[in-house]
């Protein structure tokens, strides 16, 4: 039964659904507790990274990005005319994350579901400081970022940030310079970086940095969860070091691309 | 992507960001730049919510209007762990502005102010090292849902740090009901036993007795006249304090053209769970601006230091809103009677 209001040419799928619990996954699970080291990589690796401009043809400029489980797809389309706002001295960034209905272990249900602004509002700031708007009076720019597969939220903005300045970059869109970004979690008393979904459910506190390399400025810090100020300063520093690497595969990427 | 709800001529601007950064600094109301407007807090304002708050910072005079005004009130509701629920009870956090509070904004930039509002809010607030240990009803079956719902009845600047500290105040003053488990039980008769879980056992006969509840069980609330028990852990809630950046530098609690002339600002939200003790609980870097590492970190650690300030003279209005509430009420009613 079609819900009314609902788009009718979809097919609507099953109203709840519960994912597979693999007994090897939870095999994992139940091994690893609290204070052991981390299991797969050491905390302070990132998952490997795979990064491709220009994977859309129709849009200005693309990127996708995968890390292991995690895969992001972005489109930039613009800078084009602002219908129907006021004149602006400054351009304008419109940045929209949707989830494919499949991306998170519950289904996330097109159109009402798959919009998220929260990831969206963290890459929009992440972004924005880099972007040279002052030069685009008049115009907007759009960022979609498209969520195939999600393993870890704070993993998912930072993936999110990098595919999308690397997008903006094959976009030809000029920049102070490219963003990177790179998330830090609290487990225990270590600081970890890039969690999984499994991992970050025994962390206290999270942060994700976004920062600009080349220029050694940060253009976002986003943090919750409980942390102390030495802690805070601890993962910080750590996302710092990492970015420069992911600056690194960014930049690499756009001149094999070129 | 929010968009200063104003709209300030570039001289103005100029004009502002000089001021800030003139030696001494000036700013346009005659305040230091690390000096909070008067703050005027007032708890149990909405009668049928479970906990309630209003907060005003900055008004002209008593019952006057200006400033920045927020009410934020709690409201409890019983879940289904079947439908939504989770285990433990959970907490949404929402926030709406008024329209007569931005009356420059358009009412979809407005619909879009509030949500980022609501995700800063929710974000921090609902997060599980938070989170309450007195939310659940039956364990498996039952829990409360605890709605935070804050209004921006109008705003002078500073929206940010006037919510929280309303939330804050809000969550304070929440009382959670008591609850008693009911179970049925089949044979010896057709007598009903009461199980407690936690809560305090009363082995009277319950008005569910009627209901052939095979083995699930529901629950009642023992007495109706009392409010009920604190919220857990209600010493833990952050507030807020905003850094207004003018590198090189910042100041707080900003006027409505001063946000319109400052780029960027450093949401810091923190939390001292006992005296001695503090903990970062959430940071937001919002606008289009770049900070250098160092200066970030030399603005979280003077954040923490107004946060304590703000925090104390909070803590100790609360305490007198309680002593207002209860004990003065308690005493006058004993008077008169």
């Amino acid at each position: 039964m079609a819900q009314t209001g609902s788009d009718r040419r979809r097919i609507a799928g099953p109203e709840e659904s519960k994912p597979p619990i693999f007994l090897s996954d939870e095999q994992q699970l139940h091994t690893w507790k609290l204070g052991d080291p981390r299991q797969g990589r050491t905390a302070l690796d990132v998952r490997p990274i795979f990064l491709q401009p220009g994977l859309i043809d129709q849009a200005n400029g693309s990127a996708y990005i995968e890390a292991e489980r995690t895969k992001i797809a972005c489109a930039i389309y613009g800078p084009r005319q602002s219908r129907n706002v006021p004149f602006h001295d400054k351009g304008k960034l419109n940045v929209e994350v949707k989830f494919a209905p499949f991306s998170c272990p519950q289904r996330r249900a097109p159109l009402r579901d798959a919009e998220d602004r929260s990831l969206a509002l963290a890459i929009y700031q992440a972004l924005v400081p880099a972007v040279r708007l002052e030069l685009l009076p008049k115009s907007t720019i759009d960022v979609f970022i498209n969520v195939i597969e999600a393993d870890g939220i704070d993993a998912c903005i930072a993936a999110g940030t990098t595919a999308a300045s690397t997008a903006l970059a094959d976009a030809g869109i000029e920049m102070n310079g490219l963003v990177a970004s790179c998330s830090a979690a609290m487990v225990g008393n270590e600081v970890w970086l890039d969690l999984t979904e499994v991992e970050s459910r025994s962390t206290t506190g999270t942060l994700v940095l976004s920062c600009l390399p080349a220029l050694g400025t940060m253009t976002s810090v986003w943090q919750t969860g409980r942390m102390t100020t030495e802690e805070s300063f601890q993962c910080m520093d750590q996302c710092q070091s990492r970015c420069t690497d992911i600056h690194t595969i960014v930049a690499q990427a756009l001149r094999e691309n070129a | 992507m929010t968009q200063s709800s104003i709209s300030l001529s570039k001289a103005e601007k100029s004009y502002i960001q000089a001021g800030l950064l003139c030696d001494p600094p000036h700013r346009t109301d005659g305040r230091p730049l690390k000096a909070y407007r008067q703050v005027e807090l007032e708890t149990g304002v909405a009668h049928l919510a479970n906990g309630s708050a209003r907060v005003s910072i900055g008004r002209e005079g008593v019952n006057t209007g200006g400033g920045t005004e927020v009410v934020a009130a709690t409201k409890l509701e019983v879940e289904d762990l079947d439908d939504g629920g989770i285990e433990g009870g959970r907490i949404i956090c929402s926030v709406s502005c008024s329209p007569a509070a931005y009356p420059h904004l358009s009412s979809s930039a407005l619909e879009d102010l509030q949500q980022d509002m609501s995700i800063v809010l929710h974000q921090i607030l609902a997060h599980r090292t938070l989170h309450p240990t007195n939310l659940g009803i039956i364990r498996g079956k039952k829990s409360w849902l605890l709605h935070l719902d804050a209004i921006v009845l109008s705003d002078s600047g500073n929206a940010y740090d006037v919510m929280f500290m309303a939330a804050r105040a809000a969550l304070w003053d929440t009382k959670v009901p008591r609850t008693r488990s009911v179970e049925y039980r089949a044979p010896k008769g057709s007598k009903s036993a009461v199980e407690s879980e936690g809560m305090d056992i009363d082995p009277t006969v319950s008005g569910f007795d009627t209901r052939q509840l095979s083995k699930a069980t529901d629950f009642e609330l023992p007495d109706y006249w009392d409010e009920g028990e604190i919220l857990d852990g209600r010493e833990r809630w952050p507030i807020c304090v905003t850094l207004n950046l003018v590198p090189p530098v910042h100041y707080l609690d900003a006027t409505l053209q001063e946000e319109a002339a400052t780029h960027l600002r450093l949401l810091l939200a923190y939390s001292f769970p006992t005296s001695s003790t503090s903990t970062l609980q959430g940071v937001r870097l919002l606008g289009p601006g770049e900070l250098s590492f160092e200066a970030t970190k030399s603005l979280i650690r003077q954040g923490e230091k107004y946060a304590l300030e703000v925090f104390t003279s909070l803590e100790a209005k609360l305490r007198d809103e309680d002593f207002r509430r209860y004990q003065k009420a308690q005493a006058k009613f004993s008077r008169t009677r």
